[in-house]
């Protein structure tokens, strides 16, 4: 009996079709998602992608119906960060979880993009977590997370600007790590000592350096000086974090519902001296020329021997371990008393989009992020510390002890020891502002321009930018 | 209502009969239409990623928006606080300084290496020269200017360092106005250069042999030969290389805002930077946009200008 069976033409092109779907099926990502799941887009910056991975495995081991979607945008310092997010936003894609440092907090909140979080904190059931947390946050990171009474970030880590010294660099010319009260004078004193030039008068072994940018750069100079590129006022509220949280803190008498940068004043004369004193260097030869960027060319040069002080705070510690710098090999101070010593700082942290369609899930995610868990599985804090963590428990010396330096209560010290240490001036407006700051500076450190003619014109376009902004500040 | 619906199926039937007439002329009209369906995933992908955008930039260009609020109408305001703008200026002349920099270098540097690879005989050697040149236009302008951030930085760079063991002085590269935009030329044409390269290598490839020989037979030879015969028979590459290399450097953005992000002051901030810091960081998208709408104009004028200029003096074989 012949069971031979003949394929029509209309069978093959059935097969063909089936065939050809299930190619296109195999090609696809399956993922099955169940149907009360929850997808929460979290915004991070480089490395993040990894370093939130702990954070994400621990709130899906929570909450198993969320599944956390990265957006990785990368920049060369925070305020292109910002840019992009903002391209983002403009492009119409949403974000739920959005990564800012004090750069950019304010742009963010002014925008109605971040959405405060007051409430948020104020109802939860767990106030022992909030309890704990602000307990273990100086109020200063708080205060520079807020803007017109309201907290948009509960700080994740900050970085104030000490000084470092590649130790080595400083026994060769026979200096010792200076005592915390060192001043602007010994601080000359040493870069000059320890800058070595070859014949021909070019240098080989650098003073001193810093980088273009707003942040470290040489605004740690203007605070010390006396001055600041704005005027520096508090905003009223911020009452129920203080009253709530901050109850018997002395360090939180007296502050406010974030800062207010209102008006330009960087032609001041302390501004113009501090400016005088990074072009005397550079002309010098003390000071390379200055290049814009986070620093990770200097980092390079710190390592191998051939500049001796720079600006940079705790994230340096783990960064120069990673470049084969050995413990002892560099070590940190306060910065140096001019007038006074008033240090400037960042903070950063995660804000919550007003447009994010899974709110509470995203706010779980913060929460986790700044708890003692998040801290404890972090990869930003262990094993060594890329950034320093805003809770001052885990800022203390035995977190720097793989990597060193030996001054690292400097760190926190510097908020807790120094009550005049404010955040760098970040209005809602900082994006354009650096690009105005970083470019007069260059205009002085290149000596196109005298330090007072450019920070008259600084100021020029500050104003000018200030008077197109609109009323971000109340009365 | 019966009589509208009896229009309608006759209209329809009037575009079907129109088409599908057994005629020479359906015939033609039938192939037509067919050419124009071809063209049209074209077209549609020209109106939406292209001149959509540079409508909507237009439209932009009349607001002042900053995404999170409302866009207000303000006619040209955009526009006439562009001219008073010093930056918008600076990068302008920033940028035509560049573009005739990189242009002449890449254009004239390309079209000698190209007449030195093609006297070449050995096959592989000229595959070498042929990949060697072409393969930095492989890269992203963004690694590019990384890794020759590095190389060109004045006190830590290799360059300076091969030059002052040779005696030289350390020379500011990126941190010197008078210097920079002349560094960064050099690093886009030596990341263009495969480009212009690789066209006048194929032009010299096609040179007709007819008159070649006849310049031979005429006697011109050397310098002379290159100038009146070989250059005249180059010139539909050279205008093509010149102008897809002015309609690049006019947009130049990469390599500066990476290396120097448009400094040291002003000294390297193109019209392209402008327009991105006032849209993306001042968060001024009318404005923003235009600016980049005096971008596309132009280009689009210096194109045509080019084109005409080169009218009577390109030779198509």
């Amino acid at each position: 009996m012949s069971a031979e069976k003949k394929m029509s033409r209309r069978d093959l092109l059935k097969l063909a079709a089936a065939g050809g779907t299930g190619l296109v099926m195999s090609g696809l990502p399956v993922r099955v998602i169940a149907q009360d799941s929850v997808t929460i887009k979290v915004q991070t910056a480089g490395l993040d992608d990894n370093t939130l991975q702990p954070v994400a495995d621990i709130m899906i081991a929570r909450h198993p119906h969320v599944n956390v979607e990265w957006v990785v945008l990368t920049g060369i310092d925070h305020e292109e960060v910002a840019a992009k997010i903002l391209a983002l936003v403009a492009a119409g894609e949403s974000i739920d979880v959005g990564y800012a440092a004090t750069e950019a907090c304010q742009l963010f909140a002014g925008q109605g993009l971040a959405a405060p979080l007051d409430a948020r904190i104020t109802s939860d059931p767990d106030q022992d977590f909030w309890t704990d947390f602000f307990s273990d946050v100086h109020p200063s990171l708080t205060e520079a997370m807020m803007y017109e009474g309201s907290l948009y970030e509960p700080p994740r880590d900050f970085n104030a600007a000490n000084m470092y010294f590649n130790t080595n660099v400083l026994a060769e010319n026979g200096f010792d790590v200076p005592g915390e009260d060192w001043t602007k004078d010994d601080f000359v004193e040493i870069a000059r000592a320890t800058t070595k030039k070859d014949d021909a008068g070019n240098t080989e072994i650098f003073g001193y350096a810093w980088t273009n940018r707003l942040w470290g750069s040489w605004m740690p100079w203007i605070f010390v000086a006396g001055g600041n590129l704005y005027t520096e006022e508090r905003a009223p509220g911020g009452d129920w974090v203080w009253d709530g949280y901050y109850d018997g803190d002395m360090a939180a008498d007296g502050r406010g519902g974030g800062f207010r940068w209102r008006e330009p004043v960087a032609n001041s004369p302390e501004v113009v001296e501090a400016l005088q004193l990074v072009v005397d260097l550079w002309q010098e030869g003390v000071t390379p020329d200055i290049a814009m960027g986070t620093g990770q060319t200097l980092t390079g040069f710190y390592s191998t021997g051939l500049l001796c002080m720079t600006p940079a705070g705790g994230f340096w510690a783990g960064r120069l371990g990673n470049e084969g710098m050995a413990k002892g090999d560099f070590d940190v101070q306060y910065w140096p008393n001019w007038r006074n010593q008033k240090h400037q700082f960042g903070t950063g942290g995660h804000w919550l989009s007003n447009t994010s369609t899974a709110p509470d899930e995203a706010w779980e995610f913060m929460k986790i992020e700044v708890s003692r868990e998040g801290f404890d599985s972090s990869i930003f804090f262990n094993p060594v510390i890329i950034t320093t963590p805003s809770r001052r428990s885990y800022s203390q010396a035995d977190a720097f002890e793989p990597t060193g330096p030996a001054n690292s209560d400097v760190f926190y010290g510097t908020l807790d020891d120094h009550p005049s240490t404010s955040p760098i001036p970040a209005p809602p407006w900082s994006n354009p502002m650096t690009t105005i700051f970083t470019t007069y500076t260059g205009f002085a450190m290149s000596g196109e321009m005298g330090p007072q003619q450019a920070l008259d014109e600084m100021q020029a376009e500050l104003e000018s930018l200030t008077n197109r902004q609109p009323d971000y500040y109340g009365e | 209502m019966s009589k509208s619906i009896t229009q309608t199926n006759e209209s329809q039937g009037g575009i079907f009969h129109w088409l599908f007439q057994d005629t020479m002329e359906g015939l033609r009209r039938r192939r037509a239409v067919l050419g124009y369906l071809f063209l049209l995933p074209t077209l549609l992908g020209i109106f939406i990623f292209t001149a959509g955008p540079i409508f909507v930039s237009f439209g932009l260009s009349l607001f002042r928006w900053n995404i999170f609020r409302p866009p207000d109408f303000v006619a040209l305001d955009n526009f006439e606080r562009l001219l008073a703008d010093r930056r918008v200026i600076i990068g302008l002349g920033n940028t035509l300084r560049f573009t005739i920099m990189a242009v002449a270098s890449q254009v004239s540097i390309g079209l000698i290496l190209a007449l030195a690879v093609h006297r070449i005989n050995r096959v592989w050697l000229r595959y070498y020269f042929r990949t060697a040149y072409f393969l930095p236009l492989l890269m992203s302008g963004a690694s590019v200017a990384v890794f020759m951030g590095y190389i060109f930085h004045k006190e830590f760079g290799p360059l300076n360092y091969y030059l002052t063991l040779l005696g030289l002085p350390q020379i500011p590269w990126l941190t010197n106005s008078d210097l920079v935009m002349i560094s960064i030329a050099i690093i886009s044409a030596w990341r263009n250069l495969g480009f212009t390269f690789l066209i006048f290598l194929g032009g010299l490839s096609n040179l007709s042999q007819e008159v070649l020989d006849a310049a031979d037979v005429d006697g011109a030879q050397g310098f002379r030969r290159l100038w009146s015969v070989v250059i005249p028979l180059l010139s539909p590459q050279i205008l093509f290389a010149t102008v897809t290399g002015v309609i690049g450097a006019l947009q130049v953005f990469d390599e500066p805002y990476i290396m120097t992000r448009g400094g040291p002051g002003n000294a390297s901030r193109t019209l392209v930077m402008v327009m991105y810091e006032h849209a993306f960081k001042d968060i001024e998208f009318g404005y923003g946009s235009a600016i980049a709408i005096v971008v596309f104009l132009m280009i689009l004028i210096m194109s045509i200008v080019q084109m005409w200029l080169w009218r009577s003096r390109v030779f198509y074989q």
